[in-house]
C-alpha cells in the first residue's frame, strides 16, 4: 500500500504559566492511502494534539508530519478537518457553509453551475439536501455535524481529519452517521483519521486502531489491525468473534494497561484552562 | 379555519375580540398593554399633582395640560413660519424681477429663507447632525476596532489612549473643537455651517468609544474554532476579515453602535446648548434664556421630544440589528 | 467691445466705492448692489436689539437686497468671537466691545462700527434683602423714594456685609460692557470702590482694591443668578430688570438714564476686514437699520406696542410681552407698583441716537483707563485716533444721505454732515455732575474722584 502520511518522532511541548508541559513524545505512525485510522485514548492524552499537528494547526516541537513526502507546516484544504463541535459559521446556511469551502478549493477549476452541483451532491451524501437553506441554529446537532462532514468532504481532501465527529450525538443518530461515513469511505476511498472515545465505533469503522498512552509525554501504546472484511454490517458484527476480540483488545488496553491513576478532574480542568489560554493568544 | 396566516402577536387580540379568549390570554393581554398604560397614566397623574406644587419664578411647573397646549402652540408657530417662508419667496421673486429690469446683466440668485427655524426645523437639524456625527464615528470606529481586535500589538499601543479619551465629556471637547474648526475650516462659501461641523465632530468624538471598544472585543473573541476553519481553508487576510471576523463580531459591533447612538444623541443636545449650534439643544437654551411664562412648558415639550426621539433612534437601531445580524439572541431588548 | 464695457463697469464700481468712502464728497454717489447678499447677524436677548428685529420684520433689509438671518448668541464673548472668525457678518455689540477688541483688551481684533443702536436702556437692580436695608438710607417723599437713588444709600449696606466677612457680589454682563462702566460710575459716585483691572499683570478680574466684587453673568441669566444668591444685584439691559420685578425677586434702583442722561449704549459692530471687503453691503445694512430706528421712535413712540409684540417672539427677546412693554413703552417699574414715566428710557432714533460720535467712543476709552483696563497713561491724541479707527461716521453719513435722497428720512433728523466733526458738546448730565469733554480725556480723568489718574499705572 502507498504511504500517504508519516508521523516521525513527533513531540510537542506547550508553554504554560507553570512551565513547559510535554504533551506528546516520539509519536511514530505511517498511514497508507485510503486507510481508515482511529485514534483512541483517555481524555486529555493528546489525541486532538496529534490531529492538529497533522492538520497543521499546531507545530510539532520536534519531529514532524510528512504528507506526500512534504513536511506539513501550515493548514490547508487538502487536509480537511471535521471539528469536535462542528464549527459551522453560524451566520451562513448549510449550503453557504459548504459553498465557502468549495469556492476556496475549486475557484477557477469549476464553473458556477458545477460548484452548485458539487455542493448539493455533498450535502446529499450526508442526507442534508432537505435542509440546505437552514442556518446552524435552525438544525439539530446531528445535522450540524453532517454539514461539517459535507463541508470537509466537499474539499476533496487527501486526508480527512475528524475529531470526535459523533461525540455529542445520541446513539441512534450516531449509528446512522457511522453508516453514512462507511458508505462514503467505500465510495470515495479517502484516507481518514478519526478520533473517538467509543470502542465499538473504532472497531466498526477502522482498518487500524491507534491506542495512545496517558499523558504527559503521551505516545502510541499499541496499534491494532482490524481485519474485518468490508462492507461491514453492524448487526452481523455484533456476534462476530473477530469483532469481539478486537473490541476486547482495545478495552484491555484502555482499562488495564492505561488505567487512569490520577483523579479524572485534573486534566480536564487544565485542558479548559489551556483552551482559554489558546484563545487569548490566537 | 381560514387559510390566511396571521402574525403571531395578533392572535390573542383576535380571540379576545371574538370572545373566545381563555383567562390566561386575557391576563397576558392585560400584562402587555394594561401595565404600560397604567404606568403612563400614573406618571401623568403624579406629574400633574407635582407640577401644581412646584412654584418657580416663572410660574408653576408645567403640567401635562400646559405641555399639550404648548405642543399646539409650537405647531401653530411652525405653520406660521411656513406661511412667512412662502411670502418671503414671493417677495424675492418680485425683487429679482425688478432688479433684472434695472440691471439686465444680473444673473438671479435665489436665496434660502432667512426666518428663524421652528421647533420642528430644530428637530430635523438635530437629527441630521446626530446622524452625520454618528456616521463619522462609525466609519472611524469600526475599521479601527477591527484592526485593534486583530492585532495584539496595536491593541497594546492604543488601549491606554482609548481608556484616556473614553471618559471625556463633550463639554471638555467643545472649546477645543470650536477653536480648531475655526482655524482649519476656512472657506468663503462653506458647504456646511461651521456650527454644524463643530457639533458633528463633538458628537463623533464622544460617541466613537463604545463602537470602537465593542468592535475590538467582538473581533478578539471570534471563536478559535472559526479561526481554525479559516486557517484550514487558507483564507487570505482580507477574506478572513470579511468572511469570518466581521460577521462573527457583528452582534458586538451592533451593541456598540446602539450605545454610541444613545451617547451621540445625549452629547448632541449638550453640545448644541453649549455651542449655540442650531438644534433642539439650542431651542432649550433659548427658551431658558427667554424666561417667559411659557418657557418652562416649551422646554418640557422639548424634553419629552428628546426622550421620544432617543427612544425611537434606539428602536431603529434595534430593528436594523434584528434585520442584519444573524445572532437574534443579541438583539433581544 | 464687450471687454471694454466690462472694464468700464468695474472701473465705475471702484470709483463709486472710493467716492462712497469719502465723507466730504459733495454729491452722493449711488451705492452699488451688495457684494454679499446672505448675511447672518448675532444678537443678545435684550430689548435694544430691536433695530435688527425691526429691520428684518419690516423688510428694510430686503429692501436693500439683503437676506439676513438673525441668531441669538449665548453671551457677549461668543458673539464677539463669532464676528471675529466670520461665523457672523455682524452683531449687536456693547459699545465697549469694538473699542476693547481693537486696542487688544481681551480678544484682539479690529472691529468697527458705523451705527449706534440706542441710548440708555439699562438699569441696576438689587435683591429684595439688599433693598430692604438700602431703603432706610434713601430719602423719601410722599411715601416714595426720591429718585435718582445714589449709591450713597448702598454704601452702609456694603460696609455691613464686609464687616460680617461676606463679599458683596454684583453682576455685570461683560468686562467692556456699558453695564460694567455704568455700575462702576454709579458705585464710585457714591464712594464705593468697584476695583481695578491689571491686564499687564494678568489680572482681568477687575477686583483689585474693590469694596464690591463685580463679575460677569450673561444678561438673560441675571435674575436666576440673583435668585440663587450668587450675586446681590446687577446692572443689565431690559427686560431683565423688569423681569426681577415681575418675578418678585429684586428691585431696580436706578436706570442708566439717571446715571448719564442719553448715554450711548449698543452699537452694530462688524470686523474691519469684513467692512473693507463688502463696503456696499455695509452701507446698505446701516441704511436698513437707520430706517428701523426711525420706525421705532416714529410719531412719539407710536409703534412701540407693535415692536413689543415682535420682540416677545421666542426667536428674539422671548420674554413675556408685558415685561418688555414695561420699559419699551416709556415707563419703568421700580419697586413693585412704583411705575414711573421714563419716556426716554429707550431711545433708538431721537437725539441723533444712531450717529456714531467719536466723543462717545472716547468716553468708553476714558472708563477703560479709569479702571485699569488700559494699563498706561495715553495722550489725548491717542484717544481721538483710536476712536476714529473704530467709530465710522463716514460710512454712516453715506447711508443717511442715500436715505435722504431716496426720501425715506428727513435731513433735519440728522446732524449737518458738512460741519459735523463727531464730537458732542461737553456734557454735564451725569449723576455726580462732573463735566465730560471728549476732546480732553486726560483732564476728565483727573476730575473723577475714584479711579486711575494720568500718572498711575497698574
Ligand atoms: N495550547 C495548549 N497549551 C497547553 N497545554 C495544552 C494545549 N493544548 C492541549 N494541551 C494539553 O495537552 C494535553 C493533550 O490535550 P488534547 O486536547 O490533545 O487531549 P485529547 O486527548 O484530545 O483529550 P479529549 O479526548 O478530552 O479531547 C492535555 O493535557 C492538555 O491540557
Ligand atoms: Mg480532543
Amino acid at each position: 500500500m502507498k504511504m500517504i502520511l508519516e508521523l516521525s518522532k513527533v513531540g510537542i511541548s506547550f508553554e504554560t504559566p507553570r512551565g513547559s508541559f510535554e504533551a506528546l513524545k516520539e509519536v511514530d505512525l505511517k498511514i497508507g492511502e485510503g486507510e481508515f485510522i482511529s485514534l483512541i485514548g483517555h481524555s486529555g492524552c493528546g489525541k486532538s494534539t496529534v490531529l492538529n499537528i497533522v492538520a497543521g494547526l499546531l507545530q510539532a516541537t520536534s519531529g514532524g508530519a510528512i504528507l506526500d513526502g512534504k513536511e506539513v507546516y501550515e493548514p490547508g484544504p487538502e487536509r480537511a478537518v471535521v471539528f469536535q463541535n462542528h464549527s459551522l459559521l453560524p451566520w451562513l446556511t448549510a449550503y453557504e457553509n459548504v459553498e465557502l469551502a468549495v469556492k476556496r478549493v475549486f475557484k477557477g477549476k469549476k464553473s458556477k453551475a458545477e460548484m452548485r452541483e458539487w455542493i448539493e451532491h455533498n450535502l446529499s451524501l450526508v442526507h442534508m439536501s432537505h435542509a440546505m437553506d437552514k442556518r446552524p441554529d435552525e438544525i439539530s446537532g446531528g445535522m450540524k455535524q453532517r454539514v461539517g462532514i459535507a463541508r470537509a468532504l466537499a474539499m476533496q481532501p487527501r486526508v480527512l481529519l475528524m475529531d470526535e465527529p459523533f461525540g455529542a450525538l445520541d446513539a441512534l443518530t450516531r449509528a446512522h452517521l457511522q453508516d453514512s461515513l462507511m458508505d462514503i469511505h467505500r465510495k470515495l476511498g479517502n484516507t481518514v483519521i478519526m478520533i473517538t472515545h467509543d470502542v465499538d465505533e473504532a472497531v466498526l469503522l477502522s482498518d487500524r486502531i491507534v491506542m495512545m498512552t496517558n499523558g504527559p509525554s503521551a505516545t502510541i501504546g499499541e496499534v491494532l489491525d482490524v481485519p474485518l472484511p468490508r462492507p461491514r454490517d453492524r448487526l452481523a458484527l455484533a456476534d462476530d468473534p473477530l469483532f469481539n476480540r478486537c473490541r476486547q483488545r482495545v478495552l484491555q488496553f484502555l482499562y488495564e494497561k492505561q488505567r487512569k491513576v490520577q483523579p479524572i478532574s485534573l486534566p480536564i480542568d487544565s485542558k479548559k484552562k489551556n483552551k482559554k489560554e489558546e484563545r487569548k493568544h490566537g | 379555519m381560514s387559510s390566511i396566516t396571521m402574525p403571531g402577536w395578533i392572535e390573542p387580540y383576535l380571540s379576545v375580540v371574538k370572545g373566545e379568549a381563555s383567562r390566561a390570554q386575557v391576563a397576558q393581554l392585560l400584562r402587555q398593554i394594561g401595565l404600560p398604560v397604567l404606568g403612563l397614566l400614573t406618571f401623568i397623574f403624579l406629574w400633574h399633582i407635582a407640577a401644581q406644587r412646584i412654584d418657580t419664578s416663572l410660574g408653576k411647573f408645567p403640567g401635562p395640560s400646559d405641555v399639550s397646549q404648548q405642543v399646539s402652540t409650537l405647531y401653530a408657530e411652525h405653520k406660521a413660519g411656513r406661511a412667512k417662508e412662502k411670502a418671503f419667496y414671493q417677495r424675492q421673486e418680485v425683487r429679482i424681477e425688478d432688479r433684472v429690469a434695472a440691471d439686465p446683466d444680473y444673473v438671479p440668485v435665489r436665496r434660502d429663507y432667512t426666518g428663524s427655524p421652528t421647533f420642528f426645523d430644530q428637530i430635523i437639524t438635530s437629527l441630521i447632525t446626530v446622524m452625520c456625527g454618528f456616521l463619522v464615528a462609525s466609519v472611524i470606529a469600526i475599521p479601527l476596532g477591527i484592526v485593534i481586535g486583530l492585532s495584539t500589538s496595536v491593541h497594546a499601543a492604543t488601549n491606554p489612549l482609548i481608556q484616556l479619551f473614553k471618559p471625556v465629556s463633550p463639554l471638555a471637547w467643545l472649546p477645543l473643537v470650536t477653536m480648531v474648526v475655526s482655524a482649519v475650516y476656512v472657506s468663503d462659501d462653506p458647504m456646511v455651517a461651521k456650527s454644524f461641523v463643530v457639533s458633528m465632530i463633538t458628537v463623533s468624538l464622544c460617541s466613537l468609544w463604545p463602537t470602537l471598544i465593542n468592535t475590538s472585543v467582538g473581533v478578539t473573541s471570534v471563536s478559535q474554532d472559526l479561526v481554525n476553519v479559516s486557517r484550514v481553508l487558507r483564507l487570505g487576510w482580507a477574506e478572513h476579515v470579511r468572511k469570518i471576523v466581521i460577521p462573527s463580531a457583528l452582534p458586538m459591533i451592533f451593541t456598540g453602535l446602539r450605545l454610541s447612538l444613545g451617547i451621540a444623541w445625549m452629547v448632541l443636545i449638550a453640545a448644541e446648548m453649549l455651542a449655540q449650534n442650531p438644534g433642539l439643544g439650542k431651542f432649550v437654551w433659548d427658551e431658558f434664556q427667554n424666561g417667559s411664562s411659557q418657557s418652562l412648558g416649551r422646554i418640557m415639550v422639548a424634553v419629552l421630544t428628546i426622550g421620544l426621539i432617543g427612544f425611537l433612534l434606539d428602536r431603529t437601531m434595534l430593528g436594523l440589528q434584528r434585520w442584519l445580524v444573524w445572532d437574534k439572541q443579541s438583539a433581544q431588548r | 467691445m464687450r471687454m471694454s464695457w466690462g472694464k468700464l463697469r468695474t472701473a465705475a464700481k471702484a470709483c463709486a466705492a472710493i467716492c462712497a468712502l469719502t465723507i466730504t464728497s459733495l454729491s452722493v454717489a449711488e451705492v452699488g448692489y451688495p457684494e454679499k447678499e446672505e448675511l447672518k447677524f448675532g444678537f443678545i436677548k435684550l430689548t435694544d436689539m430691536a433695530p435688527l428685529a425691526i429691520a428684518y420684520e419690516k423688510g428694510f433689509f430686503e429692501d436693500e437686497g439683503l437676506y439676513v438671518t438673525l441668531e441669538a448668541q449665548a453671551n457677549w464673548k461668543v458673539l464677539l468671537d463669532r464676528v471675529i472668525d466670520g461665523q457672523l457678518d455682524g452683531a449687536h455689540m456693547l459699545a465697549g466691545q469694538p473699542l476693547g477688541a481693537t486696542i487688544g483688551f481681551g480678544t484682539q481684533a479690529h472691529i468697527i462700527t458705523a451705527f449706534s443702536m440706542d441710548l440708555n436702556g439699562n438699569g441696576i437692580t438689587v435683591s429684595n434683602a439688599v433693598w430692604d436695608e438700602m431703603k432706610k438710607h434713601v430719602p423719601m417723599k410722599d411715601g416714595k423714594p426720591v429718585h435718582p437713588i445714589k449709591a450713597d444709600a448702598l454704601k452702609p449696606v456694603v460696609e455691613k456685609y464686609r464687616a460680617e466677612g461676606k463679599p458683596f457680589n454684583l453682576g455685570m454682563v461683560f468686562p467692556v460692557s456699558t453695564h460694567n462702566y455704568e455700575l462702576r460710575y454709579w458705585l464710585a459716585a457714591g464712594g464705593i470702590h468697584p476695583g481695578y483691572y491689571a491686564p499687564a499683570k494678568g489680572d482681568t478680574s477687575g477686583q483689585l482694591k474693590a469694596d464690591v466684587l463685580l463679575s460677569v453673568t450673561p444678561p438673560p441669566q441675571m435674575p436666576a443668578t440673583m435668585e440663587a444668591g450668587t450675586i446681590y444685584g446687577y446692572c443689565v439691559g431690559e427686560p431683565w430688570n423688569q423681569q426681577a420685578v415681575f418675578k418678585g425677586i429684586g428691585v431696580p434702583v436706578i436706570t442708566d438714564y439717571e446715571i448719564w442722561k442719553n448715554n450711548p449704549e449698543k452699537v452694530f459692530g462688524v470686523s474691519k476686514e469684513w467692512a473693507d471687503k463688502y463696503p456696499n453691503t455695509h452701507i446698505r445694512v446701516v441704511k436698513a437699520m437707520i430706517r428701523a430706528a426711525q420706525w421705532l421712535d416714529e410719531n412719539n413712540n407710536a409703534n412701540r406696542p407693535e415692536a413689543v409684540k415682535i420682540l416677545a417672539k421666542p426667536n428674539y427677546v422671548g420674554a413675556d410681552a408685558e415685561v418688555i412693554a414695561n420699559s419699551m413703552t416709556g415707563t419703568f417699574e421700580y419697586e413693585k407698583g412704583d411705575k414711573r414715566s421714563v419716556p426716554d428710557f429707550n431711545v433708538f432714533f431721537r437725539y441723533n441716537a444712531t450717529f456714531p460720535y467719536y466723543s462717545d467712543a472716547i468716553w468708553y476709552l476714558t472708563q477703560m483707563r479709569r479702571w485699569g483696563q488700559i494699563s498706561d497713561t495715553k495722550p489725548d491724541s491717542w484717544y481721538t485716533e483710536t476712536a476714529k479707527k473704530v467709530y465710522r461716521p463716514d460710512i454712516y453719513a453715506i447711508a443717511a444721505k442715500e436715505l435722504i435722497a431716496e426720501g425715506k428720512v428727513k435731513a433735519a433728523d440728522f446732524p449737518d454732515f458738512a460741519s459735523e466733526d463727531g464730537f458732542r458738546p461737553p456734557q454735564k448730565e451725569f449723576i455726580d455732575g462732573v463735566e465730560y469733554n471728549g476732546r480732553t480725556p486726560n483732564a476728565y480723568l483727573e476730575s473723577l474722584k475714584i479711579g486711575l489718574k494720568a500718572k498711575d499705572k497698574m
